[in-house]
């Protein structure tokens, strides 16, 4: 029984610790089997949440499995200074990988800093290429996480941005690029020095080879080269983006196609490396030569994340890394492409369209870093001068009352908002949508009062303010309807809804649409503000008379593609709409039986119940949902023939739209790119659906056959399928 | 002890009824009693891979896993690693090298891993514990 000096306790106390041991084991001999030593602050449910030593999941700071600290990992030579050529590649290769993962959503603390180089870089500094790497990658993934926190996407990936007090800020980062470059400069002397040898030239000055074995000198020297020249791309990428008002955009795209050619080296690269690669591959491999790299410890920052160890993470493979890093590169230039003159309905379909790439946070936070900055669209457009453009109103009316009216101000706010939303992900999307439509409901509302004020206060004629009203209004009823079709497509992106839910679902979207549709032929007939030819008309034939809809000659109209493709949603949504209401009577849609939990009725109001808060579209109530479904006076077999027409509608809208569409000069490439998918994808759902109308039409009555939807064609559109029951 | 007894002890004991005389009827054990008038008190624990936990002593159970509170885990890092040195370090932790510390909160420490307990205590209570352990 030895005692050791105090440790921890207060100078002066005259304490000293003593060794309980034995007494403790005589009190839990002398202890009854259940009893506890415990005072009367002791609850065993708190007690639960307890750190358990020496289990590996919850004892961080266990012994045993790899190092502890950085220091015992530098002492027992986990990360030499000087490395091979080939170690170094398998070194910048992995931590790509890395970064890539991190980028998917991993921590900082398990993925980019798992690297031991990283975490002191200054040691590094006697090797020259690799301490100029390192150095690259933490400026990089710096400026990375500054673009993505500053635009508050956080929300959505929180495990991002915490950096866990590890080394990620360091001064003089941003020279970085000059040491980058001068190591450069010295690999290409060497690749020219390589290659003078091979053909048997002395070289111009002796320069020092990267590694041994002649033979494979140049094609290391490449191998480097490309991958030091996609860090700089990518670094000038990352702070070209990052420029406000756009300005950068154009020389980041310049960047973008240097970055993707380096991307193929590297790719190229890897039957040389993997050649030269004297180890055993990875059965994941994350290099290119498919060694496993040194210098790396996913465990060595275990202690400093959280008193509990992090679950441990698959990190990317190379594969994937470069995959990655390629659409990436996809998604940003689509950014870059953008102007700062679009309008705010092209804006809109611009959102739309990207969101359809499924594009990952880095290009998600960088579009919106682009979009909005300090209050204003493009960091330079304030959203009143954005919302008089849209309403096309004239000069005169650009006053101070209007600017200071809290309506007009209001809306500049729920349109910067919703420009947020559109740019984070769909799930993200959906619940906030869900949220804002009831303040554009208020904004409806509150309409009138600007236009009481607005009479009493400018000079405006009863037509000026019958004609600001309904811009302005129309407007703001176009969005709501606009608002509320997104969601409800969203569901169906998200697979949020039950078979037996989809035809209450295409039903009530093709009310929203239809709406949103009248507003925008209204606009459309007050101020053309499309430039297509106007015997584009003559072409048109009149259509039949469809059920609800505002009887619309069309060769009043000139048809944009926005409006045509809102058009061949309303034919799909009525085609499908009328095909599963039809064959849910006729027994024939296994899927639409009711669940034990709740009933239609009950289903009905949990979809809607949000849009009935809001004027427009038109709150529908199950009353009407039902008197749809059940068509009393139309047989089964007229109903299929309705549905049948909508589809043939459907085709030869698609047939307008793409002929529009090819005249149309002014549409974005990202938009042009997806109407023309969502076409062909439309024609399928089309054409599919009419097949499967043929075979019901011919078959008989009841549960003779089974049919089937599925998402498969189009995100949003279902195919049917049949089967014999 | 039939069941009756262990079922009542077991019943006391999820209550968090607490008789500092009596249990199940039954007169505690001085060493029992004594060990009550430990809790709270700074304890270090040390475990098998060499790291020490300094806490508040907060339960202890017959099977002798320990529960602190407030507790900082300290592992020493030392230069050499032999087992002589690990041994010194763990009793003599300023006379070898520094300390890696961290904040853990609510700790519970296995019998199993357990290779040392120490307990602040005055110079005088180090006699009265070497009394009882005596009887």
């Amino acid at each position: 029984m030895s005692e050791s000096l105090a440790d921890g306790l207060a100078a002066g106390d005259q304490t000293v610790w003593i060794d309980a041991t034995p007494f403790i084991s005589q009190v839990c001999e002398d202890l009854e089997v259940g009893q506890l030593i415990n005072g009367e602050n002791f609850s065993l449910f708190e007690a639960m949440s307890a750190l358990e030593i020496m289990d590996p999941k919850m004892d961080a700071g266990m012994a045993g499995s790899g190092v502890a600290t950085l220091d015992d990992a530098i002492q027992s030579g986990k990360a030499p200074i000087n490395l091979t050529i080939a170690q170094l590649i398998d070194v910048m290769d992995h931590l790509l990988a890395c970064e890539a993962s991190w980028h998917k959503g991993h921590s900082l603390s398990q993925t980019v800093f798992s690297c031991l180089y990283l975490l002191d870089v200054e040691r590094t500094s006697s090797n020259a290429l690799l301490h100029s790497y390192c150095r690259t990658v933490r400026a990089l993934c710096s400026l990375t996480r500054t673009a993505v926190s500053s635009v508050h996407s956080n929300e959505e990936e929180d495990l991002f941005i915490a950096a866990f007090g590890l080394p990620l800020e360091v001064e003089g980062d941003g020279k970085c690029l000059s040491k980058l470059n001068a190591v450069e400069e010295g690999v290409n002397r060497q690749l020219k020095g390589a290659k003078g040898l091979a053909i048997k030239r002395k070289p111009a000055e002796e320069v020092e080879p990267l590694q041994e074995d002649p033979a494979l000198e140049e094609g290391y020297c490449r191998a480097i080269l490309c991958r030091l020249r996609f860090r700089k791309a990518f670094y000038h990428i990352v702070t070209n983006m990052t420029k406000p008002q756009g300005r950068g955009l154009d020389m980041a795209q310049k960047y973008i196609a240097v970055a993707l050619s380096e991307m193929k080296n590297i790719q190229k690269s890897a039957d040389f490396l993997s050649h030269c690669a004297d180890g055993i591959a990875q059965n994941e491999k994350t290099t290119a030569s498919g060694r496993e790299p040194i210098g790396f410890d996913p465990k060595v920052n275990r202690s400093v994340s959280a008193p509990t160890p992090p679950r441990s993470i698959n990190l990317l493979t190379w594969e994937e890394t470069t995959q990655y890093f390629i659409k990436l590169l996809g998604d940003l230039e689509i950014i870059t492409s953008l102007t700062t003159s679009l309008s705010l309905e092209e804006l809109f379909q611009v959102l739309v369209d990207f969101q359809k790439r499924d594009p990952d946070l880095i290009a998600r936070s960088f579009l919106q870093l682009f979009l909005v900055q300090e209050e204003k669209l493009f960091g330079k457009d304030s959203m009143f001068d954005v919302l008089h453009k849209t309403f096309s109103l004239s000069e005169t009316v650009k006053s101070d009352m209007l600017m200071s009216d809290s309506f007009v101000v209001k809306s500049g706010q729920l349109t910067l908002y919703l420009v947020r939303i559109l740019c984070s992900n769909l799930s993200w999307q959906h619940r906030k949508l869900g949220k804002i439509l009831s303040e554009w409901g208020i904004l409806l509302q509150q309409g009138d009062a600007l236009f009481e004020n607005l009479m009493h206060g400018t000079l405006a004629t009863l037509e000026d303010k019958e004609s600001w009203e309904s811009a302005i209004m129309g407007w703001t009823a176009e969005q709501t309807c606009w608002i509320c079709a997104q969601i409800l497509t969203l569901g169906f992106q998200l697979q949020l809804y039950a078979p037996s839910e989809y035809c209450m679902i295409y039903w009530y979207l093709d009310h929203a649409l239809l709406t949103e549709l009248n507003y925008r032929h209204l606009k459309e007939r007050k101020n053309p503000t499309n430039n297509e030819p106007s015997d584009q008309t003559n072409k048109k034939k009149k259509r039949s008379k469809r059920k609800g809809s505002m009887k619309v000659t069309e060769e009043e109209l000139q048809l944009t593609p926005q409006t045509l493709l809102l058009q061949c949603y309303i034919d799909a949504c009525k085609g499908l709409s009328w095909m599963m209401a039809a064959l849910t009577a006729d027994g024939k849609f296994s899927e639409s039986r009711q669940t034990i939990f709740n009933t239609e009725h009950e289903r009905f109001i949990q979809r809607f119940d949000l849009f009935q808060k809001v004027p427009i579209p038109q709150p529908l109530s199950y009353m009407h949902y039902k008197s749809f479904t059940v068509q009393r006076n139309i047989s089964i077999k007229e109903q299929y023939l309705w549905s049948r027409e909508y589809f043939a509608t459907l085709q030869q809208h698609l047939q307008d739209l793409g002929h529009c569409l090819a005249k149309s000069t002014n549409l974005s490439p990202i938009c042009h790119s997806q109407r023309t998918t969502e076409i062909n994808q439309l024609k399928q759902v089309a054409s599919r659906n009419l097949i499967v109308l043929r075979i019901l039409n011919d078959a008989e009555r009841g549960k003779t056959l089974n049919v089937s939807f599925d998402f498969s064609q189009h995100p949003f559109f279902a195919v049917a399928s049949v089967k014999k029951v | 002890m039939g069941i009756h007894d262990e079922l009542g002890s077991l019943a006391m004991a999820a209550s968090l009824e607490f008789s500092n005389t009596k249990e199940g009827g039954r007169p505690l054990k001085a060493s029992v009693k004594r060990c009550h008038q430990l809790l709270n008190r700074s304890m270090k624990v040390g475990v098998s891979d060499g790291r020490f936990f300094i806490g508040k002593f907060h339960c202890l159970d017959k099977q002798g896993n320990i529960i602190l509170y407030d507790t900082l885990e300290c592992r020493p890092i030392h230069p050499s690693s032999t087992d002589v040195d690990v041994h010194l370090s763990t009793r003599f932790p300023q006379s070898k090298g520094t300390v890696e510390q961290r904040n853990l909160g609510l700790v519970l420490i296995p019998a199993k891993c357990r290779t040392s307990c120490l307990v602040e205590g005055s110079i005088e209570e180090k006699l009265t514990l070497l009394s009882l352990q005596e009887n």
